[in-house]
């Protein structure tokens, strides 16, 4: 069964957790200094979700942007991920995330998480998602 | 000398780099790497040589650090950037090429862990690094082996029977590394730091890898003698023995639950380079072919105002255009795609290496007597072009790796994001 029980669940907790990390953290200052806007294509649940310095967006407006990079993967990928359990070069080569975008910018991602990955653990405690 | 770009989109800040490196490859590298192909591969990295200068000169200027992003103090180069640097220090020194890039290796694979340890201990001290005193390699290739540790689609690269040169075993919190990497490990012999490929579980052959990264100064490393060789004199490859030589466990960035795909990405990374470097080759030869046609008078006339020279030379020109075309199509797909398609990066290492190697072959044609005498450049162009048919995986070994992939996934789809 997957971790996010459906797409609304996964937009409303990301939804929470890029506005934090985007206004109270480095986190979006960083993302402007460094050039780099981010979608996430999740399947299962199917959710499109893209970032900027400006804070997040989902579904048709996100599909409608151009981003940087962009990461594919599943919803409990992307859980995973975000508790910082995903070995990257390890779920890259076996094809559990796929990257689109300049390899430098996609190497810049994981310290420019760090926030988030941070914040991320508390938001599941409210979501009633597991930590363990 | 300038080419015409035909990419006509090339920005402000991409003329500056590659200008920037064309400097400094004209003004430094072919200078001092004509200089070590007259040397001893001993004296070409001994105290004093100007392969030093040339190294202190690349970390001065952020040569090093290209392939890395920006966050931890690399260039963060775009593909396209990152090509037309390549094709400038191609054109200057193959082999100074391959140094140069090898020496971030190890720093590269760190970066992709996203591990902290590793990017404050390895990476973040190699990028601050301006004096060339932090030089990483890459420990691959072994003596009883050469081809069969990239083999990825024969049988007999997961046997039992492939036991590595190279065995780690887990004790402890560490692993213990023993045995020997060939002498044709790129920088292995000024290398401090190595990209390590060893075998961890010798039931699965080489499917039964990891790679770590290692610093070499501990105890149980050793180093060979530089290797002496036809071609690429100015780039140092010499062994690295080990010898119960020990890391801790989170140094291993990789294990055989993933090694096959892995080393596909490494390899697809490592032969872009090796095309890109390639187009400046095919450059170069192009370049002096053209030249000397032009000043070299027979039967009372230019060489390049004979019939069968214009056709020579417009051959020349055609596969240095097609070996740029091939190998930045090839670097804009994989370096903006992860995992990359590896085929393509195959077929632009075989087919650059190719049109290269033809390149230099029929400039030394077209020189005549001159391009066989020391005196001038071409004939270190095409030793150099000769190495790269067997460097980095022979093309034949590619070209079957090639197919291998195209039987097992082909029709491939087009990209689903």
């Amino acid at each position: 069964m997957p971790v996010f029980a459906n797409s609304a669940v996964m937009e409303a907790m990301f939804g929470e957790v890029w506005k934090k990390m985007v206004h109270e953290t480095d986190f979006g200052p960083r993302l402007k200094e460094n050039n780099i806007t981010l979608q996430f294509i999740i399947e299962d649940p199917d959710v499109v979700m893209y970032v900027d310095e400006n804070g997040p967006v989902f579904g048709d407006q996100a599909k409608a942007q151009t981003p940087v990079v962009t990461l594919k993967m599943s919803g409990d990928s992307v859980h995973q991920f975000w508790l910082n359990r995903l070995n990257v070069p390890k779920a890259l080569a076996l094809r559990q995330i796929k990257a689109k975008g300049p390899v430098g910018k996609v190497l810049q991602i994981l310290p420019l998480l760090k926030p988030g990955k941070a914040l991320y653990p508390d938001y599941c405690t409210r979501y009633g998602l597991p930590t363990t | 000398m300038q080419y015409f770009d035909i990419n006509m989109g090339l920005s402000r800040e991409d003329i500056l780099i590659r200008d920037t490196a064309r400097e400094f490859a004209q003004k430094v590298m072919r200078p001092i790497s004509r200089e070590l192909d007259t040397m001893s591969a001993e004296a070409a990295v001994a105290d004093g040589s100007p392969f030093w200068d040339f190294l202190a000169k690349a970390y001065e200027l952020d040569f090093h650090t290209i392939l890395l992003p920006e966050y931890y103090g690399g260039q963060g180069l775009s593909p396209l950037q990152v090509h037309l640097v390549f094709e400038e220090f191609g054109w200057a020194s193959f082999g100074l090429a391959v140094q140069l890039a090898v020496v971030c290796f190890p720093f590269y694979l760190a970066c992709m862990t996203g591990d902290e340890d590793l990017i404050d201990l390895f990476v973040k001290p190699f990028c601050q690094c301006r004096d060339g005193s932090i030089r990483g390699c890459w420990g691959i290739t072994e003596p009883d082996h050469g081809s069969d540790v990239i083999a990825v689609g024969e049988d007999y690269f997961g046997s039992d029977k492939m036991r590595g040169n190279v065995q780690a075993r887990p004790e402890g919190d560490e692993w213990v590394i023993d045995g020997q990497k060939s002498a044709w490990v790129s920088g292995g012999t000024i290398a401090t730091h190595t990209l390590l490929h060893c075998q961890i579980d010798a039931t699965k052959g080489f499917a039964g890898n990891g790679i770590c990264i290692m610093p070499l100064d501990i105890k149980g490393v050793c180093k060979g003698k530089p290797l002496e060789k036809i071609g690429q004199r100015d780039l140092n490859q010499g062994e690295i023995y080990f010898s119960g030589a020990r890391i801790p466990k989170s140094w291993m960035m990789c294990d055989p639950e993933f090694y096959v795909p892995f080393l596909d990405m490494i390899l697809a990374s490592a032969n872009l380079c090796m095309a890109s470097w390639s187009t400046g080759l095919a450059r170069a030869a192009f370049e002096e072919a053209l030249t000397y046609s032009k000043q070299r008078v027979q039967g009372g006339r230019p060489l390049a105002k004979h019939y069968a020279m214009k056709q020579r030379l417009f051959d020349l020109f055609a596969r240095t255009e097609s070996a740029r075309a091939i190998s930045r199509a090839a670097i804009n797909l994989n370096l903006n795609l992860s995992p990359p398609h590896v085929e393509y990066s195959l077929w632009a290492k075989t087919q650059c290496t190719e049109l290269a190697f033809r390149n230099t072959h029929d400039a030394i044609q077209i020189w005549g007597g001159n391009g066989l005498t020391k005196e001038y450049v071409l004939e270190k162009l095409f030793r150099d072009a000769r190495a790269t048919l067997i460097e980095d995986g022979n093309n034949e070994t590619l070209a079957r790796h090639g197919g291998h992939i195209i039987g097992e996934t082909y029709p491939r789809k087009a990209l689903d994001f």
